[in-house]
């Protein structure tokens, strides 16, 4: 009995140990972020704003977000790109989410980091809000979400940028005054037909105590859709924020306005002169078989 | 935040000097422009909304060939990956990133088992996130009691609830409406069934008195009442008694099935007594009148006031 004892001591000493070696680790870390202190703090804020005449639709779908971010703040309908660095150093934030309505039916996102960073432009579609009666799920509001991407992320250069840069601006800062502490939904963000597609679940699970839960209950875990939805496209990465050297171009990116174009060209022009053609014959074959009569009156004014 | 016009430029100077109707070249001259602030003209005029463009899951179209202009800088994408990610050692409970591995490839048209492979993909990594923050001893699930504002309104989920609710209903009545079908059908069934037995057992019955009748005449009508129990064959050899079946408010002898009573009850009490009509004379004495049994009263009779009036009663003391 006493040898079991000792060995039961020896094991609990050394995992306190390695603790002590790792934050003694992060304390010699500084990093761009740390503003105080040795450890690493998260002072993510992101500013979300629209263009002027947006749609009801990607209206509700900014608002939506920024009921999803705590740590994000809202800004008034901007006329121009140009003062967007500006608006967002003028606010202290240090991302944008920035929605660009084109025709009133396209929908640009542009993801950016802003003093220096990169910035991502996004082309939305299949978007649903969050007001939509059948996504019946519900959550906490500034609760922090959990994040989940497809490995397919990690498989190439611009994607692993993306995937970066998603996470820092939809993660919410751990200490983050207004966050709640409880963990009730998840960001689902996959790569499909290498477009991005974003869930939000709420995650339902019957449980009794707050930190512990227990096998049955993780089986029969439900997620229930929040809502919003969209689908991502990226078009372009550039080096600076809002414009600078392009990093990466979609090689297969049609920009919709190129889709109508050539689809109303090709309804015009399609087989106008064929058409034209037919036209005349049948015009030719009707007056052949039905001769017109003779008008009577044809030559009243003749002399005249 | 120096936008580098140089390169463009030349870029589109290039476009120009070639008069290439490219469209692979237009496509990135457009969004070029775009970039600049320059309201994108369009060269036509009308610009209807194309169905197919702006439908479900990304409707607009895909080049089939990729544009070998297309700019890749790795390198490029790397450093700046570097600068902006966060250090290495940073513990998971900032970052809150799972990876998951989808195994298999999905079609984007396919919407349910794409919605499915999202949906796996979620509740795989949450199974995963809440192992890892069970282990962290940190409180992770909201309490039942815990009241605080959701991100939708309670009038939101208020509508949302009544919508699921009206389709269950929905989904019920049918389910009841087509049970009640069926029912219908089979108690239909049953019910010829059943007529068809009792005309088979009335013709056996009426067999059988026959061929009694035939056995008396053959064997010489013996005796008047000695030898009347002949095998006549009722069903269960309760021919003389009473059926059970007592029913309150309708006498024993009444020739009209009760039916008479139903109406007369509604009226003032002793009415139906003082009726004189030819109807109810006949019904008191026609045929041979009523048969005996005048008490007949059961348990739940005696206690029946359903042919009293309230306020009935010798001694009524009015209150001033």
């Amino acid at each position: 009995m006493g040898k079991k004892r000792k060995h039961v001591e020896t094991v609990t000493e050394i995992p306190k140990q390695e603790d002590k070696e790792v934050v003694v680790e992060e304390e010699a870390k500084h990093n761009n972020e740390t503003h105080s202190g040795p450890i690493f703090r998260n002072k993510e804020k992101v500013l979300v704003t629209c263009s002027r005449r947006i749609n009801f639709r990607y209206r509700h779908l900014m608002l939506n977000l920024v009921s999803l971010l705590p740590h994000c703040k809202k800004e008034n309908k901007v006329e121009s790109k140009a003062a967007l660095n500006e608006l967002v150093e003028l606010r202290s934030c240090s991302s944008c989410l920035f929605f660009e309505s084109r025709k009133e039916t396209d929908l640009y996102l542009w993801m950016a980091k802003c003093p220096t960073g990169p910035s991502v432009k996004f082309i939305v579609n299949a978007v649903h809000t969050m007001e939509e009666l059948k996504l019946t799920g519900n959550h906490l509001t500034n609760s922090r979400p959990l994040l989940t991407f497809s490995t397919s992320f990690g498989k190439d250069a611009h994607w692993r940028l993306l995937k970066e840069m998603i996470t820092q601006i939809f993660g919410t800062p751990k200490d983050y005054r207004r966050t709640k502490p409880y963990y009730d939904h998840v960001f689902a963000f996959s790569i499909v037909d290498d477009h991005i597609w974003f869930r939000n679940y709420q995650i339902s699970c019957s449980h009794t105590e707050a930190d512990k839960i227990d096998r049955e209950g993780l089986d029969k875990m439900t997620l229930v859709e929040v809502g919003p939805r969209f689908c991502l496209n990226p078009i372009k990465v550039f080096g600076g924020s809002f414009g600078g050297q392009t990093l990466y171009e979609n090689p297969f990116y049609v920009s919709p306005n190129q889709v109508r174009i050539r689809s109303l060209d090709k309804k015009k022009k399609a087989g106008k002169y064929a058409k034209k053609v037919k036209a005349k014959i049948r015009r030719k074959m009707q007056e052949l078989s039905k001769p017109m009569e003779e008008d009577e009156f044809a030559d009243t004014w003749q002399d005249q | 935040m120096v936008v580098h016009k140089g390169r463009k430029a030349s870029v589109k100077e290039a476009v120009k000097n070639d008069v290439v109707e490219d469209l692979d070249v237009e496509v990135s001259d457009q969004d070029e422009e775009s970039e600049d602030d320059v309201e994108v003209s369009d060269q036509d005029e009308e610009s209807e909304d194309d169905a197919e463009e702006s439908g479900e899951d990304d409707g607009d179209v895909k080049l089939s060939v990729p544009q070998e202009k297309a700019v890749y800088d790795r390198a490029g994408l790397l450093d700046k990956l570097g600068n902006v990610s966060w250090p290495e050692n940073v513990d998971w409970i900032h970052k809150l990133t799972l990876d998951y591995s989808q195994e298999k490839e999905v079609d984007v048209n396919d919407d349910l088992n794409r919605e499915l492979s999202f949906y796996t993909q979620a509740l795989d990594s949450t199974r995963e996130a809440f192992m890892k923050l069970e282990s962290m001893n940190i409180p992770f699930l909201r309490p039942t009691d815990y009241y605080a504002e959701m991100v939708k309104s309670d009038h939101h989920m208020e509508k949302v609830r009544g919508r699921l609710l009206a389709e269950k209903r929905r989904i019920e009545e049918a389910e009841e409406r087509r049970k009640a079908r069926e029912n219908k059908k089979m108690s239909k069934a049953v019910q010829a069934q059943k007529q068809k037995e009792r005309a088979k057992e009335k013709k056996n019955e009426i067999e059988s008195v026959k061929k009694w009748r035939k056995q008396r005449q053959q064997s010489g009508f013996p005796g008047n009442g000695k030898a009347f129990d002949i095998g006549l064959s009722f069903e269960d050899g309760n021919t003389f008694e009473r059926s059970n079946k007592k029913r309150p408010g309708v006498h024993p002898g009444d020739r009209s099935g009760g039916k008479a009573r139903q109406g007369a009850g509604r009226g003032k009490p002793g009415a139906d007594k003082k009726r004189k009509g030819r109807e109810f004379k006949e019904s008191k004495y026609g045929f041979g009148g009523r048969k005996g049994m005048k008490k007949q009263n059961t348990a739940e009779t005696t206690n029946d006031m359903r042919d009293f009036s309230k306020g009935f009663s010798k001694n009524k003391k009015k209150k001033t």
